[in-house]
């Protein structure tokens, strides 16, 4: 993608975006990145023509085993209670996901970490594993010690969100202004009060916004975690999976998507009132 | 606030007013949140859960120790699963950039080739790509083209669509239009006016974004082996099911290895891009 204006001869213009040793570069890395590409293709035993027409099958097959969504099933009380379930996991695992992210942020903010050596690794690795394993393998861990059902599903969403926020607020506060940090420091505040009265107040509305963006996510989130024994809507997409139920199955991810949509524009609300309060 | 600089006494009190009105107003959004959280609290943690059957605290301890030991001798059969996973991530990206490409030449307002029909169909395609989760995008997948890696491949490219044409669709809506005019105006298509005019502009901006998404990427394409695509997800699902708890953890290892590693180049690679 980079290499279109490096090469003169096509285009009748003297000037070129790249000189000699950087257009070497360029043209090694995307060299490089196809033969890569190339190579795991064949590494991963892929059918490149099957590759490109899957998706012209990805309508047949949605029209053939998909359509009509058996839209009854998803009206059903039993279902319907599943969504209020997902968005009471999806809340829960939020709210105590962002209460945890914030200390651990506080750790692993370069500006204002408590102590760089000891704590400023703490926060860091915390937040990056939490991160780093995908929320369906935190629901089937969580699933294996606490059992089945929403408890689990709610520790799940937890460390998502906990890793989802806390890299956010991280940022947010690595960028404050120094200058109220600086002067409480040589007021002779410790840490904790420098993290209260000077870093707070400053990120106090984008840790709001981020919040109800987090809350967001793990709703997305949160239509999964049932799939693997959380609870919620993804329990019932796992049983009709499993019975090869595709009308069913239909419906439920049509629910899921109109749902999904509806909590992006809570969360698109909420964080507009938000910026517009402050 | 604006009254804080009157000192007369109707000024004082209606600041006392209106700060009395703003607390009253948090308060209400304080307690409401609190009234919903204990809804949730009541919802998940005490009337679904069975606590006998966790087992007090003792049970819970025994069956995170379970995970504690690590099973070393997994070591040889995890490190083609860990190359597949970190290709499928590779490859499904890429995929993802090709299919982005004409979502976001529709859903970018001034270039889109009609904005009565083809603009919602762009914006819808990417608030579609976003909303299903990549694990239904997997299911989807592998009953269409069967189990392998191709399934997840698939789904990470779509489920990576929505992000990279938002980002790039908003780029091209923020370009200089002059040099696009110039393109039109001496007789270019609109493929000629997309490579010669557009691309050069708003590549930086893509580029940067395709890497964060493949960072992403790395860690969807972890779980695509838990409905039948291939890597590591697989070894985690087989592990788990044999109740082989060491393997579990050495797998968790594995991956969090290959994201620290994801991450580490795309970090370099991003500075190199911007």
């Amino acid at each position: 993608m980079t290499e279109q204006t490096a090469a003169p001869s096509k285009q009748k213009q003297t000037w070129s975006r790249y000189s000699f040793p950087e257009s070497l570069w360029s043209f090694g890395t995307l060299l490089a990145v196809i033969v890569f590409l190339g190579y795991s293709l064949h590494f991963l035993n892929i059918d490149v023509l099957m590759m490109l027409g899957a998706l012209g099958k990805l309508g047949g097959v949605v029209a053939d085993r998909f359509y009509p969504p058996d839209l009854a099933y998803v009206t059903d009380p039993g279902y319907l209670a599943s969504i209020l379930d997902t968005l009471q996991m999806s809340f829960l695992g939020g709210i105590l996901g962002v209460f945890l992210a914030i200390p651990l942020a506080w750790f692993s903010a370069w500006n204002v970490s408590p102590h760089r050596k000891i704590f400023f690794p703490i926060g860091r690795l915390g937040v990056i594993s939490c991160r780093a394993i995908h929320e369906t393998i935190w629901t089937i861990l969580f699933v294996s010690v606490l059992g089945f059902g929403m408890l689990a599903g709610v520790s799940a969403l937890t460390m998502f969100c906990i890793g989802f926020a806390g890299k956010l607020f991280a940022d947010e506060i690595e960028a404050v202004d120094m200058g109220p940090v600086e002067a409480m420091r040589a007021a002779g505040a410790n840490s904790f009060q420098v993290f209260i009265f000077a870093v707070v107040p400053q990120v106090r509305v984008a840790f709001t916004g981020i919040a109800i963006y987090t809350w967001d996510v793990a709703f997305r989130a949160a239509t999964v975690v049932g799939f693997f024994g959380g609870g919620g809507m993804g329990w019932y997409l796992k049983r009709n999976v499993q019975q090869l139920e595709n009308l069913r199955v239909g419906a439920i991810i049509l629910s899921i998507i109109a749902m999904v949509l509806i909590a992006e524009f809570i969360s698109g609300w909420l964080r507009s009132a938000v910026n517009k309060a402050k | 606030m604006s009254v804080t600089d009157i000192n007369t006494s109707d000024g004082l009190s209606l600041q006392t007013e209106l700060r009395r009105k703003k607390q009253m107003k948090q308060l209400l959004i304080w307690g409401l949140f609190l009234l919903f959280a204990g809804w949730c609290v009541h919802g998940t943690i005490i009337a679904d859960t069975d606590w006998s059957r966790i087992g007090g605290r003792n049970g819970v301890l025994a069956s995170v120790g379970r995970y504690i030991t690590i099973d070393w001798g997994l070591l040889p059969e995890l490190i083609i699963p860990t190359i597949e996973t970190f290709m499928m991530a590779s490859v499904g990206t890429v995929l993802g950039c090709f299919f982005s490409l004409p979502v976001a030449w529709l859903g970018a307002a001034n270039v889109t080739p009609s904005k009565a029909i083809l603009y919602p169909l762009g914006r819808f395609l990417m608030v579609l790509s976003r909303s299903v989760h990549e694990i239904v995008w997997a299911l989807i997948f592998v009953s269409a083209v069967g189990l392998g890696a191709l399934p997840g491949i698939l789904a990470i490219a779509m489920r990576s669509v929505g992000f990279i044409s938002k980002i790039t669709a908003e780029a091209i809506e923020n370009i200089d239009a002059k040099p696009v005019e110039a393109i039109r105006a001496t007789g270019g298509n609109e493929f000629q006016v997309m490579y010669y005019g557009i691309l050069p502009q708003i590549y930086p901006v893509v580029l940067a974004t395709v890497i964060f998404e493949w960072d992403i990427n790395i860690r969807r394409s972890a779980v695509m082996g838990l409905v039948g695509a291939g890597g590591l997800g697989l070894l985690f699902f087989r592990q788990m099911n044999s109740f082989n708890y060491g393997g579990v953890t050495m797998v968790i290892l594995a991956i969090l290895l290959l994201i620290v590693l994801g991450e580490v180049i795309s970090h370099y690679l991003r500075k190199a891009v911007i």
